[in-house]
């Protein structure tokens, strides 16, 4: 795919995909940006700073807030909430979405459990991870890889549903027994892409929930979102979100290549 | 049903064949018996049940070629099913060399219109999926998967994904995978269904050649009465509502047979015409 965008170049057709090697989609982006920040500079010389700094404010708080190092400690906090939460909650919800999906003595045990606890937005559940965790990085963890997990769980879920039962008589016709020989090596390649999918959309999700899991007072990026905004130092918080956002692209690139290498064998 | 039992050595004389001297395998094929075979799928409450097989008895004998053929609607593919182990029989039984047929069994290699080629692995990887269960070597796996990509003429295709294939070389695949196991029935579903007439024609010709030089038995599902003149030894032709047994007609034609042939327009004719009677 990487090849096939590289090739398109020159013709300058309208590529799919991350678009890194297309000069014409790089510009147009460039564009538009230059734009809506042209239009964002305009509107913000009518206000209030509190209500919308310049992107000029904007950049000046990012730099001082990342020359102070204030930035960088920040977001290693919130590394390692998003990490260990993102980690437990796409491992436990990709394992539990194969076994549920995969096994009808599981899926009928836990339906009427999973569709309670489904709608519950993990917001709510903050209290139970002050209750567990305490107020440290365990319990924003925890908020972390409950979102990650509802994300994992339904898209392996669904994943696994979706495999082919034409292949699982093949398999079986080769010498497939038992139901962990078919997850390894039918059901589990066969749904990789679907789960893929999910553990991407996750890791995006996670980023996200960095600012609900700070919200009971532990130190972060998303801590500081809050603070500044209390403070009503708007810049500040726009330059703490842009700092999610950055790392949130950085993962998402990198997921995608991890990705297309693992499922180049799709059409 | 004339000619069920037919005598398979006196078949394979008729059609001109060499006895079986086969130096690189031991010959190694099984025989197929159908015994009563009967399938009836339950209503939807209202006792409406569908009878989709009655009574199907035919066999099969070691190493040889029978195509079963019939009007749509007459269970082919729940009779393919029955004897691949995948669906279960409501009545009678299916004997592979004596033993009954209760499940899937490596002993069968199975190869389905759709090819169901496995996507993410390569041809090599395709090919070798059923030896990984073997107790063969790793050495001996490679060997193996390298002599049955050569049977199938797919040698320097072996790191390609599927997905790079056309309909033909998928379907040289997908036998190659099942016949690598070394199974002694070669059991396959309109294999050559999905491809078209000039690619059909050629994979017949192999199959033909690798039939000849591993000396299987094939058991060939198909809807098109030319190719199952063109390949089989005898021909299982089926009647509808419900699907059983219609007759059971002897090939007498040399092999390799020519379709502008009055014998291969005759029997051709005479299948048909038993098709159309059994609507």
């Amino acid at each position: 795919m990487a090849t096939e965008t590289a090739s398109r170049v020159d013709e300058g057709g309208v590529s799919a995909g991350l678009g890194l090697g297309d000069g014409r989609r790089l510009l147009r982006g460039a564009v538009g940006v230059a734009g809506f920040l042209l239009v964002w500079h305009a509107v913000s010389l009518t206000q209030e700073p509190f209500v919308l700094p310049s992107p000029i404010a904007v950049a000046g708080a990012f730099g001082s807030e990342f020359a102070s190092g204030d930035m960088t400690t920040a977001l290693f906090q919130s590394f390692w909430h998003w990490l260990p939460g993102t980690v437990a909650g796409t491992g436990l919800g990709v394992a539990a979405g194969v076994a549920f999906g995969w096994s009808r003595l599981l899926d009928d045990l836990t339906a009427p459990l999973v569709r309670t606890l489904r709608p519950v937005p993990p917001l709510a559940l903050i209290g139970f991870a002050i209750a567990w965790f305490g107020i440290n990085d365990w319990g924003a963890a925890f908020i972390i890889a409950v979102g990650a997990f509802w994300i994992n769980f339904y898209a392996a879920y669904g994943a696994v549903e979706g495999v082919s039962e034409d292949l699982l008589d093949v398999g079986r016709t080769l010498g497939v027994r038992g139901d962990l020989d078919a997850v390894r090596s039918i059901v589990l390649p066969a749904s990789l892409p679907g789960i893929m999918t999910g553990i991407r959309t996750g890791l995006g999700r996670c980023w996200m929930l960095v600012v609900a899991s700070e919200i009971f007072g532990v130190p972060g990026v998303g801590r500081e979102i809050i603070r500044a905004s209390n403070n009503l130092r708007v810049d500040r918080a726009i330059a703490y979100i842009l700092v999610l956002s950055l790392m949130y692209l950085l993962v998402d690139v990198a997921f995608r290549a991890v990705e297309r290498r693992a499922l180049s064998w799709r059409a | 049903m004339a000619g069920v039992n037919g005598d398979p050595a006196d078949a394979a004389e008729r059609n001109g064949r060499d006895p079986p001297a086969r130096p690189d395998e031991a010959p190694e094929a099984a025989s197929v018996a159908l015994d009563g075979v009967g399938k009836t799928y339950p209503g939807d409450g209202d006792g409406g049940s569908v009878r989709a097989l009655d009574d199907v008895s035919f066999s099969v004998a070691d190493g040889e070629f029978v195509c079963l053929v019939g009007p749509s609607g007459c269970g082919k593919t729940t009779l393919f099913r029955i004897v691949a182990g995948l669906t279960e029989a409501t009545d009678g039984r299916v004997l592979l060399d004596g033993t009954e047929v209760t499940g899937p069994t490596t002993d069968m290699g199975v190869v389905f219109q759709e090819y169901h080629l496995f996507p993410w692995l390569t041809v090599a990887e395709n090919v070798g999926f059923g030896l990984e269960r073997s107790d063969r070597s790793p050495a001996e796996r490679e060997a193996r998967v390298d002599e049955m990509l050569d049977l199938v003429g797919l040698t320097e295709f072996r790191d390609a994904y599927p997905k790079s294939l056309s309909g033909g070389m998928k379907q040289r695949v997908a036998i190659a995978r099942s016949l690598a196991v070394d199974p002694d029935l070669l059991l396959m579903d309109e294999p050559f269904g999905a491809v078209d007439a000039q690619t059909r024609e050629m994979l017949q010709r192999e199959l033909l050649d690798v039939w000849e030089s591993t000396g299987k038995t094939v058991l060939f599902v198909t809807h098109d009465v030319a190719e199952a003149v063109t390949l089989a030894d005898r021909i299982v032709v089926m009647a509808a509502e419900p699907g059983r047994v219609r007759e059971v007609v002897d090939v007498d034609v040399e092999r390799p047979r020519e379709r502008g042939d009055a014998a291969f327009a005759e029997h051709v004719g005479r299948v048909r015409e038993l098709i159309g009677a059994g609507r």
